[in-house]
């Protein structure tokens, strides 16, 4: 074992000596927290605040729109038809980003105009849609019944039929913490398939400059294999718990520093209808204000749950991937040569996200549950399920699964062992499918 | 020493090992010979447990050979290998780790074979920054840092300028002189002549012949001696008469000969000498022992003969 820890971190020490792994380790995490920022930033686009002027020749607004204006858009009101090129060139509407057109016959056709100069921000659109609607919806309510606005909203509510799993009553599980799930297992085929190329490589490099025979008069092809995976897999698990760190700061630091305003309720404030008309309010806004990523970031997924479950499916696939890697490094004559066998574990690799994908939208297909048990895409589909939330007393599949695919793993390795005892000191040869089967049948 | 019995060893039925044994000595140096495909690579590579005998034994020190006597031998294979990336301190210790060896000893061990080399400014360098010999010196240093009793060398010689041959050789004789064991595999005959006490030929997977290395030679007299001569050429060949034969003549001027005779029946030395003197002036009088490059082509050569 001593021997194996030894090339273990002689193999760690070689990552680290490598300019690429390095910056790896920095741009990785900033390339993600940049995708995040985008992500963000797509819900936070254009002008924040408005100065709006309403065109109502009809007076039908009364002149107000709500009791309280929000902080964000203030009205303006003229009791007259204005032309477009008026107000864009007119030197007295200089002053007001926006024009909205609400003339006598928007309470038949419920059509209005609002004119930019500036193309404002997703929330603050969904401001100004939300208070002309509600303001055109007291007139409508006025001029054409003899109902209480609140009870004429009360009426308007829509029956809300939710369609839920007899299995997951509460609606726990959902499509998007699933995708998070899917995020959480496609890193792990990302880092196996990226390691798992770095096994291969080092692996044929230690036979194409003859090394292999220096260290196998030391050391057992099987300490040399394990050695090898394990000292590559540290150097797999550090990045991620590098990466890890430098997104949670990234993340902080967005809710901290770039994006105040997430979770400040007071951006939601200053429209003065009733408390169930707000929440309602508030919940449609949250939903559209940052978009859904936001919410799910930093509210639905328990990322220290996610984050150790992830740890243990990583490794356990790492090693289980990484016997592949290994004995293909074993039998072939040069890393060129070895790619050719490394098609089928992509392929494979590829399959376990889609049926992770296929966990996402359609959670309960017969071929999910298999999947989530069979080792090859063990990991990703059962991430998804741990991220959809495991239905009370289904804990055991989770346990199941790792079990297996733990087994699986070493069955796996022993047979890895055979084959890369056999093929490790074949030198100047191309790798054949029977060099694999010499190995298996090999004592 | 070591006391290899009845090893064999086929890949895919392909025999490359026949039942060999050998038996190497405490404190020789053992000359390992025999052409390229005979089976000696991968006899040492059994001796290494870097691959397995299908049949037969292997000894160390009396007791059969297991993981604990690895750290014992040291090793220089015939195709070198480095990490390249690696530094030459670092790749030292970390291969004298491998065999065993407490880093702090690594440390210090490697470091004083770096200094007995002259390499030692190249320390912290890496192998992909030094020249060719410099890395066959670090690879020679590599296979005895963790000062193994049995030295193991595929080719020590082979990449080396002739500085550094003797520079090997030298260091050979030195850890001979310490009481470590050497295995020499090598087609440098010359080198076996000079430094090996013993050595065995293998050939088509069999031992073809093992003994010392004078014996060896020994066995292949055929009888000739070379007498260098002043006088006259005529009067040399009429004193051989019919009791010797003259194999070969050269002149070396001024009225100087390099004669070779071989006997015939049952004469000897004494009796070509009383035949000749009073006939010429002899300077010099040498049996003729074979090269060991002589030694090796006549011993494959029979074989070959035999085969057909």
């Amino acid at each position: 074992m001593r021997n194996s820890w030894l090339i273990a971190i002689r193999e760690l020490k070689e990552r680290f000596s490598n300019g690429t792994f390095l910056w790896m380790m920095v741009l990785g995490p900033l390339c993600f927290l940049l995708f995040l920022f985008f992500l963000f930033k797509s819900g936070d686009e254009g002008k924040k605040s408005l100065t709006v002027l309403i065109a109502d020749p009809a007076g039908l607004m009364d002149n107000k729109i709500v009791s309280s204006e929000g902080k964000n858009v203030n009205y303006y009101f003229i009791g007259d038809y204005l032309e477009i090129e008026e107000f864009r060139d007119g030197k007295a509407y200089q002053n007001f980003d926006a024009l909205i057109e609400v003339n006598e016959k928007v309470l038949m056709n419920k059509k209005s105009f609002v004119f930019y100069r500036e193309n404002p921000s997703a929330d603050v659109k969904m401001q100004l849609k939300f208070q002309l609607e509600r303001r055109v919806e007291e007139v409508m309510i006025e001029n054409f019944t003899n109902l209480s606005v609140d009870q004429f909203r009360q009426i308007k509510q829509p029956l809300n039929v939710d369609f839920r799993n007899v299995y997951d009553p509460k609606n726990e599980a959902s499509e998007l913490e699933g995708y998070v799930g899917l995020v959480f297992g496609f890193l792990i085929v990302l880092f196996v398939l990226l390691f798992g190329m770095t096994i291969l490589r080092s692996t044929t490099k230690e036979k194409s400059n003859r090394i292999v025979e220096v260290i196998l008069a030391s050391v057992k092809p099987y300490q040399l294999m394990l050695g090898k995976i394990t000292g590559i897999g540290l150097a797999a698990l550090i990045q991620i718990f590098v990466w890890t760190f430098f997104i949670a700061i990234g993340l902080i630091v967005f809710r901290q520093y770039i994006f105040p305003d997430m979770f400040d309720p007071s951006n939601w404030e200053g429209i003065q209808v009733s408390a169930e008309v707000q929440q309602q309010l508030m919940e449609t806004n949250s939903a559209e204000r940052y978009n859904q990523f936001v919410d799910l970031i930093y509210e639905r997924i328990n990322f220290g749950f996610m984050f150790a479950h992830f740890l243990f499916f990583f490794i356990a696939a790492y090693y289980f991937y990484g016997a592949f890697f290994s004995t293909i490094g074993s039998i072939a004559g040069t890393e060129s040569d070895g790619q050719q066998f490394v098609l089928p574990i992509v392929i494979i690799l590829g399959l376990s996200v889609y049926l992770g994908f296929l966990a996402v939208v359609v959670p309960d297909a017969t071929i999910v549950k298999y999947a989530s048990l069979i080792p090859f895409t063990a990991p990703v589909v059962m991430m998804v399920k741990l991220a959809q939330g495991l239905p009370i007393g289904s804990y055991y599949l989770v346990i199941l699964s790792l079990l297996i695919l733990v087994v699986s793993t070493i069955v796996l390795l022993w047979l890895a062992g055979k084959i890369y005892k056999n093929g490790i000191l074949q030198f100047g040869h191309r790798a054949k499918l029977k060099n694999i089967i010499q190995g298996l049948k090999s004592k | 020493m070591l006391a290899i019995t009845d090893v064999s060893k086929s890949f895919n039925r392909k025999l490359a090992l026949d039942a060999v044994s050998l038996h190497v000595q405490k404190g020789e140096i053992y000359g390992l010979l025999g052409p390229n495909g005979a089976g000696k690579t991968t006899l040492i590579r059994i001796i290494n447990q870097i691959i397995e005998a299908n049949k037969g034994t292997l000894r160390f020190d009396g007791k059969l050979m297991s993981n604990e006597h690895l750290r014992l031998i040291g090793y220089l294979p015939e195709e070198r290998g480095l990490y390249k990336s690696m530094g030459v301190l670092e790749q030292l210790v970390f291969l004298a780790q491998l065999r065993g060896m407490s880093k702090e000893n690594a440390v210090k061990s490697a470091n004083f074979w770096l200094e007995k080399f002259d390499i030692k400014d190249w320390s912290k360098k890496r192998i992909e920054e030094l020249s060719k010999g410099m890395a066959q010196k670090v690879q020679f240093i590599a296979a005895l840092v963790h000062e193994p009793d049995l030295l193991i060398l595929d080719e020590p010689l082979s990449g080396f300028d002739p500085l550094n041959v003797e520079l090997i050789l030298n260091e050979l004789k030195s850890l001979k002189s310490q009481g470590k064991t050497i295995i020499l595999s090598t087609h440098n005959m010359r080198s076996v002549e000079e430094i090996c006490d013993r050595a065995a030929l293998i050939h088509h997977s069999k031992k073809l012949a093992e003994d010392s290395v004078w014996n060896l030679r020994a066995a292949q007299k055929s009888g000739e001696f070379s007498i260098r001569f002043s006088g006259n050429m005529i009067a040399f060949a009429n004193a051989l008469w019919t009791d010797f034969e003259l194999i070969d003549k050269k002149e070396l001027g001024d009225n100087r000969f390099l004669a070779v005779v071989k006997m015939r029946g049952n004469n000897q030395i004494n009796d070509l000498l009383n035949a000749l003197m009073g006939q010429i002036k002899i300077e010099a009088v040498e049996e003729r022992i074979p090269t060991m490059q002589e030694v090796f082509m006549n011993l494959i050569s029979g074989k070959e003969v035999e085969n057909a």
